[in-house]
């Protein structure tokens, strides 16, 4: 299903002056109640030149991907007329779940980035997958926009296929701390970014929150990948390419889990993207009834820590932290 | 009854996994898992009936029950563990050093360790579902299975052979598996709790581990192609007109899908096939597509 949809929100502040950008649904889910949702796709440029797909909000508490959609398009917004090609952005693949800043479908509680390639003959949310596959199919490249999860605070990264070099060597352009190449395991068959060779995800920052630099860095990234790609001018870009990061590509066996070996408040020592010696202490965990220390959590290498948890209260096990070797 | 895993909690009693144990060593071994689910009691109900009768009459071999894996979620109502939200039984074979949720599937994995192993699950909170077990087309699990006598016994290529499973993780470790699904989420059935606690009961007959209580219940032994299944043609409030087990003909309605504001008739489902309701929705509120009613055929061959 396709329709045609205007929203004033989204449209240029005078449309008396600039096109207003295509604003479509992919497709419309009728809800018990009679209310209706849609996944939506905003189409800039139309030459014949690449065609990138930008996806956001396949789950419900990364809003700092949608953010990311947001200010790449406001750019493109001003830039269609110059586009070298077409740029189709979907702010948000999953509405229902954002609208309640979960990570699962509502009411069938599951995960959208388990179901894909969907179903057209299924429950709405394998039909909202199978929608999203059909529209993207044909893009030259498509680039996932995520936050993180909610329990950690992650450095800027960009997440590509272990033998992909070539989305490596794009993905370096993403003004990113990290490009990991990463070995698909056992549920990725029916993941988003499984369906399409040589996607490339980008995250950062912390699930269900806005973190202040993070956004402005990625979405800075996904231009600059535009503009590697050619259908952004280089000098077109709202910054000059030497500010950018040089990211540390890694694969799996560089990328340490860090875990909890007792149950507790989990207290962080530093930031995401500091560096760390071998054995210095990357947490505390701590008694959550008298604050006593339990155990003092430390890097098992020198290392980068890429992602550092948030959310305090741990189990024996529980992954506290992710440092990258170089 | 023992611990076979224990894992401390940050803010209240350690979480421990307890397995009771019957019989006089004597003889094949049988493992039954319920309560992976937090929210599925007839499964905990039954395997606790069954407990109750196997400390009057010690069977022969060995039984091994777990009761409730998931105490933590059963606590909150909650299918899956609450702490981060992640289903057990997505967790298999697990790790030993991993998260506390492959911890606990490892530990279960490996203090299940039987010749023949059950998993009995409820519907999910939305339906209601007459007590059946799912197995393969063929084999011995399909045998197995039958001897249950459970009111359904539905044949499914591929039944849960891969994935991050329980039932997977069994067979790949070269384990019989099965698969028993009985009545809804949430709630308790006590009648439905009973007619699986007999068809395990039936099972342990089978592998001459006791006596049988009764003759089998079984009213259709299906494939997926034999199983009628309705769903929504569009979004509203379904009213069914017919309950799990009940015996209908062609052209009996089933249930109609009405507007959730007015109450105007949209669709009404008919049955197409002579079988017996074994799937109906509880939860009325549904979405296009969604399943509403499943009529296993007793027309076929």
């Amino acid at each position: 299903m396709s329709r045609d949809v205007r929203a004033p929100d989204l449209a240029y502040d005078d449309p008396g002056e600039a096109r207003v950008p295509e604003l479509s649904s992919i497709i419309e889910v009728e809800l018990p109640s009679g209310d209706v949702t849609a996944v939506m796709r905003r189409r800039f440029g139309a030459s014949d030149g690449l065609r990138v797909a930008l996806v956001a909000g396949i789950r419900g508490d990364a809003p700092e991907g949608i953010r990311i959609a947001h200010a790449v398009m406001r750019f493109l917004e001003s830039y269609e007329e110059k586009l070298n090609g077409i740029v189709d952005v979907y702010p948000c693949a999953n509405p229902l779940a954002a609208h309640r800043s979960s990570r699962l479908w509502p009411f069938f509680d599951v995960d959208l980035n388990r179901l894909f390639p969907g179903r057209s003959g299924g429950h709405p949310p394998d039909r909202v997958a199978h929608a999203i596959c059909q529209d993207i199919r044909g893009a030259d490249q498509v680039v996932e926009l995520r936050g993180a999860r909610a329990a950690f605070r992650e450095a800027p990264q960009a997440l590509v296929r272990h033998r992909d070099l070539d989305a490596a060597k794009l993905a370096a352009h993403a003004n990113v701390a990290v490009v990991w190449r990463r070995r698909p395991g056992p549920a990725a068959a029916s993941t988003f970014a499984h369906q399409f060779p040589g996607t490339i995800v980008l995250e950062g920052g912390t699930g269900n929150r806005l973190t202040a630099g993070i956004g402005e860095d990625l979405s800075d990234g996904v231009l600059n990948l535009l503009a590697t790609l050619g259908l952004v001018g280089e000098a077109d870009l709202p910054f000059h390419w030497a500010g950018l990061r040089r990211p540390l590509e890694v694969d799996d066996e560089q990328v340490l889990r860090v875990r909890a070996e007792r149950g507790g408040l989990f207290l962080p020592a530093g930031e995401a993207w500091r560096s760390v010696a071998a054995g210095e202490v990357v947490g505390t965990v701590v008694d959550p009834v008298t604050g006593e220390l339990r155990e003092e959590v430390r890097s098992p290498a020198d290392a980068h820590v890429l992602a550092i948890r948030e959310l305090p209260v741990v189990f024996p096990g529980t992954m506290v932290a992710r440092v990258v070797t170089p | 009854m023992s611990v076979v895993f224990r894992i401390e909690a940050p803010y209240r009693g350690a979480y421990e996994l307890h397995r009771l144990t019957f019989g006089n060593g004597e003889g094949p071994t049988l493992a039954i898992v319920a309560g992976m689910h937090g929210n599925e009691l007839n499964g905990m109900h039954a395997v606790n009936l069954l407990a109750g009768a196997l400390r009057v009459v010690r069977p022969r071999g060995t039984v091994h029950l777990f009761p409730l894996v998931n105490t933590f979620g059963a606590d909150e109502a909650r299918k899956r563990w609450p702490f981060d939200d992640h289903d057990i039984n997505k967790a298999f074979p697990g790790d030993p050093d991993g998260t506390v949720v492959d911890r606990i599937a490892q530990a279960l994995l490996e203090a299940s360790d039987a010749d023949v192993c059950v998993d009995v699950h409820s519907g999910a909170p939305h339906v209601r579902e007459l007590p059946q077990v799912r197995v393969p087309m063929s084999g011995d699990e399909l045998a197995l299975g039958r001897a249950m006598g459970l009111p359904v016994v539905w044949r499914r290529p591929g039944e849960r052979l891969g994935g991050t499973g329980l039932i997977g993780a069994w067979r790949a470790a070269g384990r019989k598996a099965l698969h028993v699904v009985a009545g809804r989420g949430i709630t308790l059935d006590t009648g439905h709790s009973r007619t699986t606690a007999d068809g395990l009961n039936r099972l342990m007959a089978h592998l001459g581990m006791g006596h049988a209580v009764g003759p089998p219940a079984t009213i259709a032994d299906v494939t997926r192609s034999e199983v009628e299944t309705h769903r929504a043609d569009h979004g509203g409030f379904f009213v069914p007109e017919v309950r799990v087990g009940v015996n209908v003909e062609p052209g009996h309605l089933l249930g109609y899908v009405q507007a959730p504001i007015g109450g105007d008739r949209l669709s009404e489902v008919r049955a197409q096939r002579s079988g017996v309701v074994m799937t109906v929705r509880a939860w009325p509120m549904v979405h296009a597509q969604e399943l509403l009613v499943r009529v296993a055929g007793t027309d076929a061959g």
